[in-house]
């Protein structure tokens, strides 16, 4: 797998033009970490004007307006999920019923980092409640909001020490991180305008279109270091080079908010946390490149982005800073919203831009490029969102501030989702070059329940998994593609000792087959064939030679397609190949499941020293074949079992077990 | 043996020269610059007709998009069997409001959208793309038939045949996945009576699944209407499930 096919789109690609920025379904990940990575802390600090516990100190939940104390209830997606709407609606009655309606105002934010919490809620002096459910707000009201002591049991407890941390800066997944792009999110109400004003936004654009030239804004931006955030790790300032240059009165800036990889949900959640920075990401751009008419590609699985976004584009129109003449300065620049039907590989700039123009999403070869031709064949310009969200603050803070950031050719900070068996599940943003043990350890908090690190799953279906022995590897984008993974987007997902890693290939492969827009043939058949060997290994009926057949078909696909989308398939497969042949081994020549994932090599029994009889499982069966008398040791018919999993996870005393292996005879 | 030689004599002869076959695409040939070669319609030697069928896949797949298929018939056709049959199926989808198809193609007309927002909005008055529906698109855009169907049959968004009044969306992100997302499938499939992507006979529970809800700490997730559940077991989905379905009176299958 070389890293020309697996990052189709790098910067050394000699080509003029615009490549990539996301290129691919994958969209960018990175982070990096720093060998200088203290020295270059300090800088930005400096210029962000933080103190020394870092960039998130400056992230905050400022006072209401008016003065009053606030408690700002997260409405990310998770926080949703986990009934934060319910706790915020609990929070408005009960501070209604305590007459604190002067003193106290409830808001919403968008997401603030800690999913693993949720519900959060943060409040305006620091502390940060984590899994609250709307009975415990009643106990809040009382004591908090009118006693002025925060309820030291429901606030988030450092797992190490189990004491209740009452500034949510101290906790270890707050503490480690640089919050750039993210910084306005989980802050703001994403719905205000007045509350982005207040921290600045809009500044940026205002000093760009009113005091600075297109080139100055282009260089800044250059010179900053900046990489398109989609996956693909284009030099934004270079992008906007091109399109500059490109002759033409009519030109377009598209904003990909097409974030289909499974796990990753950064763009999401910028996008319903703080749409205006990305706004206004849109505004500066079109001014740099001289394009009048922008468009926000989202997908339309994400209804509350989509709300939150048509809001602030209303709002931003409104006060003038969007239409014939933002902020006074004559120039016109209009906003629209497109939404995506659900076609991963829209994602790959050719693909998106078909598909505005309403026909299939299906990429074309390039050049030309859509700098040159793009949108209605006019020189187009395609940023990420969290490439767009940097803009401001490059603009605010200086291109310096922001190249101090990083490692090597990889400057500034990356976000990122971490998702899987971790214990810190959310959003992170820290500065490129981190290695991958600080994002996972450090920030992350290490693996749920004490199991042991089996792997971590960079870039979705276009990334690969990296093992243990990989975990000093430091985030940038040169790095990552020698391993064979990719920065993509910035969904990282960590799996332990009990996922298979054929599975998770196979699962990877079935999303790329399934999205394959069947324009290749390679793709289109290729991986359909991979996805039968794979599922052949995990019926058992695996031979020798697949193994050499799944790395040939890989090749073959990787050199035969068009877009990355084909060239980063076989990626998954690739590394797991790579990292983890033993376990494919097992299932082909042993046909057995080391980790207890595939149905057809694993078989169910009960441990008679363990069972006490309580009959729990028997009951739940689906297909009743759980037999034994009360507070007697139970057998399970493994002719009938379905091993739908079930008896296993309402076993109270972990009698149930999975044996790696093909049921020989009905076993006790 | 005499052909033996010859065929020698032959394979002789060219020994010296140099190979006409080029190894495209590593090396190309010297044409001029501006060459692109010739795109022309054979026409049919014994009927004398263009062999082209306006099908628009090379349209389609041209990688440089220099291909325009523009076609109109010179004789008065017969409707062929396929839109025969097409009219046939037609009638056999409940029947539907066409004037909820209105506003939507008044916005067209004004606002110039695109036809994937027309197809979504139409999606958004039925539910789904009725047959009927397409049809009048495309007579009212000039956008044609096997256009429009090859946008709805691209996109993951668009339906073509009618859903249940409850849609459930179980989450296959990979967070959901690893977390065991294809037991919770495997549950509904079974308290449900249908397969994945399937609709109960009554109309009420469509079982689908979405790629990722951004709801990874949670996982693995669903949603059912508008209602969301997370942290789940496949006891647990079985559970919710039976319950929904005894509020609304559903029956398996």
């Amino acid at each position: 797998m070389s890293d020309e096919h697996t990052t189709p789109t790098h910067d050394d690609t000699p080509q003029p033009a615009t490549a990539p920025a996301s290129d691919a379904p994958s969209d960018d990940r990175g982070e990096a970490q720093t060998g200088a990575g203290a020295d270059a802390r300090g800088e930005t600090q400096a210029g962000a004007g933080a103190d020394a516990r870092g960039e998130t100190r400056n992230v905050k939940v400022e006072p209401a307006g008016d003065g009053r104390f606030k408690v700002s209830v997260c409405a990310g997606t998770a926080c949703v999920f986990a009934g934060s709407m319910a706790v915020h609606d609990a929070f408005v009655e009960e501070v209604k019923a305590a007459g604190l309606e002067d003193k106290v105002d409830v808001s919403i934010i968008g997401c603030h980092g800690l999913c693993s919490q949720s519900p959060v809620v943060v409040c305006s002096d620091d502390s940060f409640y984590g899994g609250l459910k709307p009975t415990d707000v009643a106990a809040v009201v009382e004591q908090h909001l009118k006693g002025g002591a925060p309820v030291e049991k429901l606030l988030y407890k450092d797992p190490a020490t189990g004491e209740a941390v009452r500034d949510w800066h101290e906790i270890g997944f707050y503490k480690q991180q640089t919050r750039i792009a993210l910084r306005n999110v989980g802050v703001i109400d994403p719905e205000s305008l007045e509350e982005c004003l207040a921290r600045g936004g809009y500044e940026a654009a205002r000093t760009c279109l009113t005091e600075k030239t297109p080139e100055w804004i282009i260089q800044h931006v250059t010179d900053s270091g900046v990489r398109g955030r989609g996956g693909a790790g284009f030099p934004t300032g270079v992008k906007w080079e091109f399109a500059h240059k490109s002759p033409g009165a009519e030109k377009y800036i598209i904003c990909n908010a097409d974030e289909g990889d499974p796990g990753a949900f950064m763009d999401c959640s910028i996008l319903e946390g703080d749409p205006h920075a990305v706004i206004e990401g849109l505004l500066i751009g079109s001014y740099a490149i001289g394009a009048h008419e922008g468009y926000v590609y989202v997908r339309a699985e994400y209804p509350l982005a989509v709300k939150r976004l048509t809001q602030a584009i209303a709002d931003a129109e409104a006060r003038g800073f969007l239409g014939d003449d933002c902020f006074g300065s004559g120039w016109r620049f209009h906003l629209h919203i497109k939404l995506g039907a659900g076609a991963f590989v829209c994602g790959e700039e050719t693909a998106l831009i078909a598909s505005i123009e309403g026909k299939r999403g299906m990429p074309r070869t390039r050049p030309p490029y859509p700098a040159v031709s793009g949108l209605w064949g006019k020189p187009t310009n395609i940023n990420n969102v969290e490439t767009l969200a940097n803009i401001a603050w490059i603009i605010n803070n200086g291109a310096e501030a922001y190249a101090a950031l990083g490692a090597e050719r990889s400057r500034g900070t990356k976000a990122f989702s971490l998702a899987g068996k971790i214990v810190n599940g959310g959003l992170a943003e820290v500065p490129m070059g981190s290695t991958l043990r600080h994002i996972i350890f450090d920030v992350g908090g290490g693996i749920k329940d004490g199991r042991e690190f089996k792997a971590v799953q960079l870039g979705g279906p276009s990334g690969g998994c990296l093992p243990a022995s990989l975990l000093d590897t430091p985030i940038d984008y040169e790095s990552l593609a020698a391993t064979g993974a990719i920065v993509g987007s910035g969904g990282m997902v960590v799996v332990d000792d009990q996922t298979c890693m054929v599975d998770l290939a196979r699962f990877f492969l079935q999303f790329t087959q399934r999205e394959s827009c069947g324009k290749c043939v390679p793709c289109r058949l290729g991986t359909k064939r991979m996805l039968e060997v794979l599922d052949r290994i995990m019926a058992g009926d695996g031979r020798e030679e697949d193994l050499d057949l799944l790395e040939e078909l890989s090749h073959y696909i990787i050199d035969g397609t068009l877009c990355a989308l084909g060239g980063t398939a076989p990626n998954p497969v690739l590394t797991t190949l790579k990292y983890f042949r033993e376990e494919y081994e097992a299932h082909v020549r042993e046909k057995r499941c080391p980790a207890g994932k595939c149905k057809a090599l694993i078989t169910y029994y009960i441990d008679p020293e363990a069972c006490t009889g309580c009959t729990l499982c028997a009951k739940k069966c689906p297909t009743n074949v759980i037999s034994g008398e009360k507070k007697q040791p139970h057998v399970i018919d493994v002719a009938g079992c379905i091993k739908c999993d079930t008896c296993r996870q309402v076993c109270k005393f972990d009698a149930v077990k999975i044996r790696s292996g093909i049921a020989q005879t009905a076993e006790v | 043996m005499l052909g033996m030689f010859k065929a020698m004599r032959t394979t002789l002869r060219h020994l010296p020269r140099k190979p006409i076959t080029v190894q495209y695409p590593e090396e190309r040939p010297a044409l001029p610059e501006r060459s692109r070669g010739l795109f022309r319609v054979v026409i049919d030697p014994v009927s004398g007709e263009p062999r082209c069928r306006a099908c628009t896949l090379c349209e389609t797949n041209c990688p440089v998009q220099v291909i325009r298929v523009n076609y109109e018939s010179k004789y008065e056709l017969p409707l062929p069997n396929a839109a025969r049959v097409a009219d046939a199926r037609i009638d056999l989808q409940p029947p539907v409001d066409m004037k909820l198809l209105k506003p939507v193609l008044d916005d067209w007309r004004e606002h110039g959208t695109g036809l994937i927002a027309v197809m979504q909005n139409t999606q958004e008055q039925y539910g789904y793309l009725p047959r009927a529906a397409i049809c009048e698109i495309s007579t009212q855009t000039g956008v044609s038939l096997s256009q429009i169907y090859g946008v709805a049959s691209f996109y993951n968004q668009f339906r073509l045949s009618p859903i249940g009044k409850y849609v459930i969306d179980v989450c296959h992100g990979t967070a959901c996945h690893v977390a065991g997302a294809p037991l919770i499938t495997a549950a509904l499939e079974e308290e449900l009576g249908v397969d994945e992507g399937k609709t109960t006979k009554d109309m009420l529970f469509t079982l689908s699944s979405v790629a990722c809800m951004g709801a990874c700490s949670q996982a693995p997730v669903m949603r059912i209407g508008d209602e969301t559940y997370g942290n789940l077991t496949p006891d647990r989905t079985r559970k919710i499930i039976r319950d929904a379905m005894a509020k609304v009176g559903a029956v398996k299958g």
